[in-house]
């Protein structure tokens, strides 16, 4: 393995860390004051380069949620289309939304501000 | 249709794996998913693509690891309501009480059968079964003093009907312990 590949297979393993720790806000942030089944949703998050999740993961994280009270499901037939199952966020839900809303906030803002701050002034910077 | 056979293989494998979750709620995964793949390829075959089940089945993963993301809940007992752990104990206690009773009862019968069907080689007159009372009872066992009037059914036939009674009641218990046991 070339460094490069070492370097990209390091980066791409961060990437899935980030999606990963983000998926419940993200899928969250997109059924806030709206309501949408399953196949319109993975489609709205594979739109988005750091969303793109797959039906497997979509799916089970869903019944989760649900189990949990944080969103509601129901089934919807319109006209002739095989039913489907609706997704919206409860209460809870937006109670769950706000708290993760603080702290993706927070997050950001400490790092932005660390990297807004590249020293030597402010901040001590580590080996120099 | 070779593409609907694999989608109904790959839906039927799932329920397979989905079997620890309730009836209804393993139905309700299959219903969503199965919704969820007609609805891909109806919107292909609208859109004059290639209809390809096996890239939608694909992003599913495989059957087994897919009902396994349903089913870890159950498995590691992760988000329980509140007070519903206790219940889970509660549960538990009865259910190892359970299984050691089942075990005991079961195998004591089997080995008494077996028992039995040993002394009735050595001592073919104080062992057998007996209809007493008029049929209205069976006796079955190891008699200082055989039920006087009334006729041994079995004979000699007492040793096989013993011991396939007796290995009959060992499967039987083991069965039921490897459900008690999936439950504990």
């Amino acid at each position: 393995m070339t460094i490069e590949e070492k370097e990209e297979k390091t980066q791409e393993k961060w990437e899935v860390q980030l999606r990963k720790g983000t998926l419940e806000l993200v899928i969250l942030a997109a059924l806030q004051h709206r309501t949408l089944y399953g196949l319109e949703l993975l489609k709205l998050l594979q739109s988005f380069k750091s969303a793109a999740i797959t039906e497997g993961t979509l799916y089970p994280l869903l019944d989760r949620l649900k189990r949990e009270g944080i969103v509601d499901a129901q089934w919807v037939q319109e006209g002739d289309v095989r039913p489907r199952k609706y997704y919206s966020l409860t209460t809870t839900g937006h109670h769950k939304l706000a708290d993760l809303i603080t702290l993706w906030r927070q997050s950001v803002f400490d790092i932005e501000f660390l990297l807004a701050h590249p020293g030597p002034d402010v901040l001590p910077v580590q080996g120099e | 249709m070779e593409q609907c056979d694999m989608i109904h293989q790959y839906l039927k494998e799932l329920e397979r794996y989905l079997a620890r979750l309730e009836k209804a709620q393993a139905q309700e995964v299959l219903k969503e998913i199965e919704s969820h793949i007609f609805d891909v390829l109806e919107q292909q075959q609208g859109s004059g693509q290639v209809v390809d089940a096996k890239a939608i089945l694909q992003g599913f993963g495989e059957p087994r690891q897919l009902a396994f993301a349903y089913i870890a809940h159950i498995t590691d007992g992760a988000p329980p309501p509140a007070g519903f752990k206790a219940i889970q104990k509660v549960k538990q206690g009865v259910t190892a009480t359970l299984y050691y009773t089942m075990a005991a009862f079961g195998f004591s019968i089997a080995f008494a059968l077996l028992f039995v069907a040993g002394a009735k080689i050595f001592m073919p007159d104080s062992v057998g079964a007996w209809s007493a009372g008029n049929g209205n009872s069976l006796a079955i066992g190891f008699f200082a003093s055989p039920y006087p009037a009334d006729q041994e059914l079995l004979g000699a036939w007492f040793i096989p009907v013993a011991i396939f009674s007796a290995l009959l009641v060992i499967t039987l218990t083991r069965k039921v312990l490897r459900v008690l046991k999936n439950n504990m």
